[in-house]
């Protein structure tokens, strides 16, 4: 079941856990904006290392971690693109500037990846589909959000079982060219699929039993409501933008050569 | 006129060849204890979905004759109305929880009736108590047992209030000492709050003692109808091939081989002992 822990969700509380997802959300989207913003290095590994006291705070360091090492092969590949275009472009040499931009440009990805990836790791699906209900999405996207999330380890599980199943009666997964392998596949997914049918029709009635769509006006048992910590991630979030629009417009942001030249 | 009642019941479900109930007409006293039985693919589902507007609403078909529960007419009234009034508990527990915790799917029914939220958090954590799984309010779904969830799956429709709780063999899925422990809640919802039960079983031997009534069903139709003691000591109800509780099946026998024994059938093993006991002391 390895392969599917990952799925499962665990209902953690940290200060960056229980702040209100719309607020996140809006600070992840800032994030984004501000990188966009730039293209000098300098200011894009200040935004990338604005984001690991959150990853600190909410002590999800293993599973950041593990989302940025997922992120850097694509990472690579933008930094070979960057460099790669700019080498031909100067005439086959390599000079600081493009090896600078290059970095820039791989740093703009992995300050998106991480801002994405603090936002996810933090935020429960359950506190998502709250947030989705109270900014008026309708309520069906959001059952079908949060149901789906319920039955990935139960589907997970019951993938595992017709696995085991199949392979007690004879069934190699592992053999043959990798067309064979995916057809392999085909009596693991037809059970899968017919059993989940059958599940949808019971979740269907149980649903029906309990008053779905009984009123237009629905409750519900918990309400979001801004804290301390929301006002001040609101706080923090103008902040950048304020900073980050007054330096992109006022200030000449020195690259890292020169820096590094101006130092004695 | 009783809490359900049905009156000449005939359903047919959309493209089957016949009927799976024919001329059902059966009634239930309000705060009765209802033990609906009979063997497999007897009918007794279906009858379940009949009391809560299932069928004819969720299942096209084909229905006659009259559904009457908690003084509403199935046919007239749409589910969620029906909800209020009747609750229905599942075989599969797995498959009735959709929410991404315990104490948010008690509360699943109640947010669709749209009850104002300290209502609401006042009747969910009184169904959790009564079921006894406050403490794991918490947790998600997955992270419990069968038993457990079947627990979660009774107190969901409790918050409800339903005047009538319908249990659908809830414990097909557990073992022996979960599926007490359901009865033993079943048990009080009965006794202590006085909830009309109907419960759908085949494990007579934990069951049969808190039944007022039994029902016993064959091949679409009411077999037997009445009183525990005098359905289970009857033939018919052996030649169907329900499971007898095995205590009532030794006071046969034995009674059979000359022993005296007093003339109140048991349906429980420590009834069979205390009768047992007396037996001894005078033979």
């Amino acid at each position: 079941m390895s392969v599917f822990s990952g799925l499962k969700f665990r209902k953690v509380s940290s200060p960056i856990h229980n702040l209100d997802p719309r607020v996140k959300f809006v600070y992840v989207c800032a994030i984004f904006v501000v990188a966009i913003l730039f293209s000098e290095m300098l200011p894009l590994v200040i935004l990338f290392l604005i984001q690991i006291p959150f990853v600190l705070l909410a002590s999800v360091e293993r599973e950041w971690l593990r989302s940025m090492r997922g992120a850097a092969f694509l990472a690579t590949i933008i930094f070979l693109t960057n460099i790669g275009a700019a080498f031909f472009r100067d005439g086959y040499v390599l000079t600081a500037p493009s090896v600078e931009s290059a970095v820039a440009m791989t740093l703009r990805f992995m300050v998106l990846v991480e801002s994405f990836s603090v936002f996810f790791l933090t935020t429960s699906p359950d506190h998502l589909g709250l947030a989705l209900e109270q900014t008026r999405v309708p309520y069906e996207f959001v059952f079908a959000f949060t149901t789906a999330v319920r039955f990935v380890p139960v589907l997970a599980e019951e993938a595992q079982t017709i696995m085991d199943a199949q392979k007690a009666r004879g069934l190699e997964l592992e053999r043959g060219n990798f067309l064979k392998r995916i057809r392999n596949y085909i009596p693991i997914l037809i059970p899968l699929i017919i059993g989940a049918i059958r599940r949808s029709l019971e979740l269907a009635e149980a649903m029906e039993s309990r008053a779905w769509g009984a009123t237009k006006k629905r409750t519900n048992l918990y309400v979001l409501k801004m804290q301390r910590g929301d006002f001040v991630l609101i706080a923090i979030t103008f902040g950048i933008l304020v900073i980050a629009i007054y330096a992109r417009l006022f200030v000449r942001i020195p690259t890292v050569n020169e820096l590094l030249r101006s130092l004695p | 006129m009783g809490v359900i009642e049905t009156r000449n019941v005939t359903y047919t479900y959309p493209g089957a060849a016949k009927p799976s109930i024919v001329d059902v007409s059966l009634n239930i006293e309000k705060g009765e204890f209802t033990l609906i039985t009979g063997p497999s693919g007897c009918g007794k589902t279906t009858i379940c979905r009949c009391f809560n507007g299932l069928i004819p609403h969720f299942y096209q078909g084909e229905m006659k004759g009259e559904t009457i529960v908690a003084g509403l007419n199935v046919s007239e009234h749409p589910i969620y109305e029906l909800a209020k009034h009747v609750g229905l508990v599942f075989q599969n527990p797995e498959n009735q929880l959709f929410a991404l915790s315990v104490e948010k799917d008690v509360a699943f029914g109640l947010e669709n009736l749209g009850v104002p939220r300290e209502e609401m958090r006042k009747r969910v954590d009184w169904a959790l108590n009564l079921t006894e799984m406050y403490d794991l309010r918490e947790r998600a779904p997955s992270e419990l047992s069968g038993g457990q969830q079947q627990r979660v799956a009774i107190a969901s429709v409790l918050a409800m209030q339903p005047e009538v709780v319908i249990l659908d063999e809830p414990t097909s899925f557990l073992d022996p000492l979960s599926a007490k422990k359901i009865f033993e809640v079943i048990r009080d919802l009965n006794r202590k709050l006085g909830i009309t039960v109907v419960l759908v079983e085949h494990r007579l031997d934990l069951t049969a003692r808190y039944a007022d009534h039994i029902i016993v069903m064959d091949e679409g139709k009411v077999a037997l109808d009445g009183d525990p003691h005098e359905i289970l000591r009857s033939e018919e109800a052996r030649l169907i091939g329900i499971g007898i509780p095995k205590a009532t099946r030794l006071y046969q026998i034995l009674k059979k081989d000359g022993l005296k024994l007093g003339n109140t059938i048991p349906l429980s093993s420590e009834e069979m002992a205390s009768m047992l006991t007396e037996a001894l002391k005078d033979g």
